[in-house]
């Protein structure tokens, strides 16, 4: 008897976990069904074709924008890889005066919404000219996901024994040496972790690349797809297409990584 | 947060192992300490914290993008004066009303996934997917689920129900299907903030509850919820936080920030300013007054958290 209630339950709880499974995968099957549809199709809800992928491609420059937005997101990702293993490696190993405060106010840094800053920093990036370059764009990026990082590195490199570093300095290396040789490939999963965060977030984001790269030849697909469905009325299936290349490097970088993204949650949450 | 990483921070004048670094050795780490974080630092510093203060200071002044004039209080004056301002902050207070649900159903999930039911594995996977999606692509589906032809009116039909719905087209229900969207996008990161949480909780409790008797749902409002207090807190604040500063291209692409203001959050009503209207310092303004919320947010919670650990 209570082996059977234990049974139902249990098929009970699959249901609804199905169910849930169901809510969260429909936006999936939607993009995928629909984007092998024609516009009629669609309306007439019969029938399938590669129309609207040929037409995708007629209006919005896919391969150049998918390119813009690796160039973007992968660049930005290594300028924070770089300033975050740095300065976790000064924050938690290295002691000099005012590193506690410089520490606090850069992780102070991520309770700076976006939009609160935005104005200033267009005008500012307008002004020494680097509209529609991407370096500016880069650097922006950069400097917004560059708080977390910076707070996830340094988290790291404090379980990292003190001990390893003094025994370097006796056998006369330097600190670059040291950080090099002995601090970066014992920090390699928090590594892959900052560049997995940061990756997606880039990658997904609208409004920096909405206002820092402006025209069609450098915009990133991210932008690029949300400027199709204002700048003129089009069809959806063309936006679904659309939505799913786009969608689609950030959802393998995803599935490959997954490890790695939870671990950077949870790591945000402890301390 | 800060208060525990301010607290490691206490100046130590003698490590444990009574070694000091003065002389040559101390300096030199020093130097290398000021080098390391020089970049961090710089890179911050000019594109994080200028562009705060440029922002405090242009919400005093009347400012185009090229030329500012001083102008004191006055935009925080018409700010407060102004209709649409009041009608923005009340479309904020309305997301609030979703992060309940965004809360409780997720927790509700994780307790379920937590009982490593068949494919949990597989289950967790699939509800963390829409993490790497762009706000701009859920829209872009959502206005299709709540179009007038859309596919949550092909549910509703199909359940033999004689309602139709067209929420996105007026001013006062186009907020429920931003928050409905919403509550869908953050519901995989609860979960895993929640099933993480639960993954900490010690078995042998569970066990003891089970010998004497409670019944799941008793089990799980009167140990897994209060033990769980801090990761709920935590999933409470990203949502938040979250609603209040990371939506504007859902907003954007589903709503532009309409029908009227209907959807015009306080992030969107800075972009809409600055952007469309060329109203610079009256949009740092609105940026001042989002950022003293946030800021706000995150003090209440560190204080939440000290007292917890004291």
């Amino acid at each position: 008897m209570a082996a059977l209630r234990r049974r139902l339950s249990r098929g009970l709880m699959f249901a609804i976990l199905s169910a849930v499974a169901i809510v969260m995968l429909y936006p999936f099957a939607f993009m995928a069904i629909t984007s092998l549809q024609s516009y009629r199709q669609y309306l007439n809800r019969s029938g399938y074709s590669l129309d609207s992928w040929f037409q995708l491609a007629e209006v919005l420059p896919v391969a150049q924008q998918l390119l813009n937005s690796t160039i973007v997101t992968v660049s930005a990702v290594a300028v924070i890889l770089l300033v975050s293993a740095m300065g976790g490696f000064a924050f938690a190993k290295l002691r000099y005066p005012g590193r506690s405060l410089v520490l606090l106010a850069i992780v102070g840094g991520m309770m700076i919404p976006l939009q609160s800053i935005i104005i200033p920093e267009f005008v500012n990036i307008a002004q020494v000219g680097l509209i529609n370059h991407f370096q500016g764009t880069i650097m922006v990026y950069a400097a917004l996901g560059a708080p977390f990082a910076t707070f996830l590195m340094t988290t790291y490199f404090r379980g990292v024994p003190s001990e390893l570093i003094e025994a370097s300095i006796i056998d006369g290396a330097s600190y670059a040496q040291i950080f090099r040789r002995v601090m970066l490939p014992l920090a390699t999963p928090a590594l892959v972790t900052v560049a997995v965060l940061q990756f997606i977030q880039i990658w997904d984001d609208l409004l920096i690349g909405l206002l820092f790269l402006q025209t069609p030849d450098v915009r990133t697909i991210t932008v690029g797809l949300a400027t199709l469905q204002s700048s003129r009325i089009i069809d959806v299936p063309v936006l679904m297409a659309g939505s799913l290349v786009s969608a689609m490097p950030a959802v393998i970088v995803y599935l490959i990584f997954q490890r790695y993204l939870i671990a950077g949650l949870t790591m945000g949450m402890s301390k | 947060m800060l208060s525990r990483l301010a607290g490691f921070e206490r100046p130590r004048l003698r490590r444990p192992d009574g070694y000091r670094r003065t002389g040559r050795l101390g300096a030199s780490e020093r130097r290398a300490g000021i080098l390391f974080s020089l970049p961090v630092v710089v890179l911050t510093g000019a594109l994080l914290f200028l562009p705060i203060i440029q922002t405090f200071y242009y919400s005093l002044t009347e400012w185009n993008g090229i030329r500012a004039t001083w102008v004191g209080l006055d935009n925080y004056r018409s700010l407060v004066s102004d209709p649409v301002f009041w009608r923005v902050v009340l479309n904020n207070l309305f997301l609030l009303l979703s992060i309940p649900f965004a809360i409780l159903i997720p927790l509700f999930v994780a307790f379920l996934l937590h009982q490593h039911v068949l494919g949990w594995r597989v289950f967790r996977s699939i509800y963390f997917l829409p993490t790497a999606i762009s706000w701009v692509v859920i829209g872009m589906v959502a206005v299709r689920v709540f179009a007038a032809r859309g596919i949550l009116n092909d549910l509703i039909g199909a359940l033999g129900l004689d309602v139709r719905t067209d929420l996105l087209t007026n001013e006062y229900t186009a907020m429920l299907a931003v928050s409905l969207t919403f509550i869908w996008s953050v519901f995989g990161t609860n979960t895993i903030i929640f099933i993480t949480g639960m993954a900490t909780l010690d078995r042998d409790v569970y066990e003891a509850a089970r010998v004497d008797g409670a019944g799941s749902f008793a089990i799980f409002r009167d140990i897994t919820i209060p033990l769980l207090m801090r990761f709920i807190q935590f999933a409470f604040i990203l949502t938040l936080i979250t609603g209040f500063t990371a939506l504007f291209s859902l907003i954007f692409v589903m709503t532009t920030g309409g029908p009227g203001y209907g959807t015009t959050t306080l992030e969107f009503f800075v972009y809409q300013k600055a952007f469309a209207q060329g109203v610079f310092g009256y949009a740092a303004a609105i940026g001042v007054v989002l950022f003293s919320i946030v800021f706000a947010i995150s003090l209440a919670q560190q204080r939440l958290l000290r007292s917890r650990e004291d």
